[in-house]
């Protein structure tokens, strides 16, 4: 038998880090798919409305936030999938450290591994449809609270669902109501910089509920997947 | 050495009148057992008979549905547990696109520990040397059991849960999950190990329990 | 199970007991139920007087507004009814939160469609995207998710438990998602029809109002002894109780 060392709570974590990020990067492949699918659909919208300038305009901000939502939505499936289907889940409820922390830092490989390239994207696509510069800043900053939310947020919605068949129109259903907020704020301060408004309230209000959001999903988390698992 | 004795005496594991229902209808009829450090309990039973089941109950991962589980004379708790047993299921926990060293070193690190110079021996051990760095998805169905079971000795957990542990592997991987259970069982460890045949143990005569559907 | 809950909760959430109850307390309900609907349908459609700005089109708030009390109620009901079924893995509680979604998504989905075939009139058109019906639909999307993660586990009871824990979501999220409807509305200086207006509202169309609100608690009483009798059957099927039932019935 092995030695008995202290467990401790920060190496557990960089391990989880480390193993996730470690595990997109031999999937490569799949980081670029959301991205792929945001271009696509940005793309899509002038071909479908025309080009004219102020109405792209108007629009940019809008699309930008939606597309990138949505493509989000697509990776959100797999969030729990490959653990739940080879037994890793398991192991991850079983080891001695709070399963929420755990789950947190799957929560955060995965935003850093497939928002973090949408939020990177975000500012050409926009260029795309003619966002005006002064607007940039505004839309960044409410990607950067709004795809950590839904990030947050998908996660409890697929742990409730990692139980079942799968099934991504369900995830879509029940993440409707809850990115409601999100989209509408997150679109409000861009809306509000492009019309030289202050728009520092509606991203403060993002701000807020993230902070109350990365407290309490990786909990609501794991009680899911407590749920979701005991049969 | 009266305090020695207590100790001793205070079993690692004991059930009482132990179910788990699914819908309304029990997987297995109510089990008692104790489990001592050092002893080891097979648990024999058909296809369906509730073996998976029960170590998942063990495990913590189901909810007891009726009797009672203590776990070092206390009731059993998360908390008190988790660290402290390994689980071994028919899903080995393996990321098929990581090699056997980095799923080892994930799995120790859940543990909090650091364990990068015992993991080439514990894949020695288990008879992996030159394929520590192979992803585990080239590997075989044995050899993906082999790099599994090199998790065991590196964790410091005293009660290994371990479902057919003796599927998929040779004659020598065989005779290695027993040299693995009997050094585990010698240095104060305990185990509970489920199969669907009749399992030969050499290290000594086994508890046993049969389930019934 | 927790001591504090009193004894009579305790014997009335064993489900022959339940089954036996919710079988005596249907039939009243309903009647009741039916009753009430046409005493207040009468008040509403017949006896109250024309409003002097709407005409006749007013009148569709005596089915508009007791089922937009409905949908709210009964999502309230969900919500405690799961919070109750999760925390003492009760299984009335469970039935009673996973039976309560149909009823409560239909009468949002009367709310909504009462609410556009009226805003047509009102404001012409069939949709506006006003504050109160947007968080309607949300609250549509929320039954909806509700019963569809239900069905998704094939485990009922594993399904319920995680279906109750999105309606407590679902509770907390209702709030926040019509605050931001309406911060959205302000923003957008959108079309907000005040409905009800600030004046008072007249007796002779306030007590039919009242009395169909009654008539629809009374409905969704017997509606959902009526689905967790059934579902308490289906679940309990091998038992003893159920099969004294099933001989009972099968003798002539």
């Amino acid at each position: 038998m092995a030695e008995r060392v202290p467990a401790t709570v920060t190496t557990a974590c960089a391990a989880m880090l480390r193993r996730d990020l470690l595990l997109a990067w031999r999937q490569r492949g799949d980081l670029a798919m959301p991205v792929l699918y945001a271009v696509i659909v940005t793309v899509l919208f002038p071909f479908a409305l025309g080009p004219d300038l102020a109405l792209l305009q108007r629009i940019a901000g809008g699309v930008v936030l939606v597309t990138v939502l949505l493509a989000m939505l697509l990776a959100l499936d797999a969030m729990f999938a490959s653990d739940i289907e080879d037994g890793s889940l398991e192991q991850l409820l079983l080891a001695p450290q709070p399963p929420a922390l755990l789950l947190g830092m799957k929560i955060l490989a995965h935003w850093l591994t497939t928002a973090l390239p949408l939020i990177v994207i975000a500012p050409v696509l926009a260029g795309m449809l003619h966002l005006p510069t002064a607007a940039m800043p505004a839309l960044v900053l409410a990607l950067l609270f709004a795809t950590p939310l839904l990030s947050l947020l998908g996660a409890v919605l697929v742990a409730l669902t990692a139980g079942t068949r799968r099934s991504g129109m369900l995830l879509a259903l029940m993440l409707l109501p809850l990115c409601v907020p999100v989209v509408i704020f997150a679109a409000g301060a861009v809306a509000a910089a492009q019309q030289g408004l202050p728009w520092l309230a509606p991203i403060a209000w993002l701000a807020a509920a993230f902070i109350l959001t990365v407290v309490l999903a990786p909990l609501a988390c794991a009680a899911a997947l407590r749920i979701a698992l005991d049969s | 050495m009266e305090a020695m004795t207590a100790v001793c005496a205070t079993p690692l594991l004991q059930a009482r009148q132990l179910t788990f229902h699914r819908g309304d209808e029990p997987v297995f009829a109510p089990l008692d057992f104790v489990l001592h450090t050092g002893e080891l309990l097979l648990i024999e039973g058909d296809n369906g008979s509730g073996k998976t089941t029960l170590l998942r109950v063990l495990a913590g991962l189901l909810h007891v549905s009726a009797g009672t589980l203590h776990w070092r004379g206390a009731p059993w708790q998360r908390d008190a547990v988790a660290g402290d047993l390994v689980f071994l299921g028919h899903q080995l926990g393996q990321k098929l696109d990581l090699s056997p060293r980095e799923n080892l070193a994930f799995a120790t690190g859940l543990h909090g520990q650091r364990a990068e110079p015992s993991i080439t021996d514990a894949l020695m051990r288990v008879g992996l040397s030159g394929y520590e760095d192979e992803p585990v998805r080239r590997l075989s169905a044995g050899q993906k059991k082999r790099a599994a079971l090199a998790r065991l000795p590196l964790l410091p957990a005293t009660l290994w849960l371990l479902d057919e542990p003796y599927a998929n592997l040779d004659r020598h991987g065989i005779a290695l999950v027993d040299r693995l259970l009997e050094s585990h069982l010698t240095g104060g460890g305990a185990a509970l190990v489920s199969s669907h045949s009749t399992v030969n143990f050499h290290g000594g005569e086994p508890q046993r329990i049969r389930l019934h559907g | 199970m927790s001591t504090w809950i009193p004894l009579w909760m305790h014997k009335l959430a064993s489900p022959p007991t339940f089954y036996r109850v919710a079988g005596a307390i249907r039939p009243w309900a309903l009647a009741l139920a039916l009753l009430l609907g046409a005493i207040g349908l009468y008040g509403g459609l017949v006896l109250a007087p024309p409003d002097y700005q709407q005409g006749d089109a007013y009148r569709i708030i005596f089915i508009h507004v007791p089922s937009a009390w409905m949908s709210m109620f009964i999502y309230a009901v969900m919500g405690v009814a799961g919070f109750v079924a999760l925390i003492w893995r009760l299984k009335l509680a469970e039935v009673v939160a996973m039976q309560s979604a149909p009823i409560g998504a239909a009468f949002t989905a009367i709310t909504l469609a009462s609410g556009s075939l009226w805003g047509k009139p009102m404001w012409g058109t069939w949709w506006t995207w006003d504050a109160r019906l947007t968080s309607e639909l949300v609250l549509l999307f929320l039954y909806l998710g509700v019963i569809g993660l239900y069905h998704a586990f094939e485990d009922r009871r594993q399904g319920a438990r995680a279906a109750s824990f999105l309606a407590i979501i679902g509770v907390i999220n209702v709030p926040i998602v019509h605050f931001s409807v309406v911060w959205w509305n302000t923003l957008h200086q959108g079309s907000t029809v005040n409905v009800f207006g600030h004046s008072k509202m007249a007796w002779d169309m306030l007590w039919p109002l009242l009395v169909v609100t009654l008539a629809t608690k009374f409905y969704y009483a017997a509606s959902l002894c009526a689905r967790a009798r059934t579902d308490l059957l289906d679940l309990e099927g091998g038992k003893d109780w159920v099969r004294k039932i099933a001989d009972a019935e099968a003798r002539p």
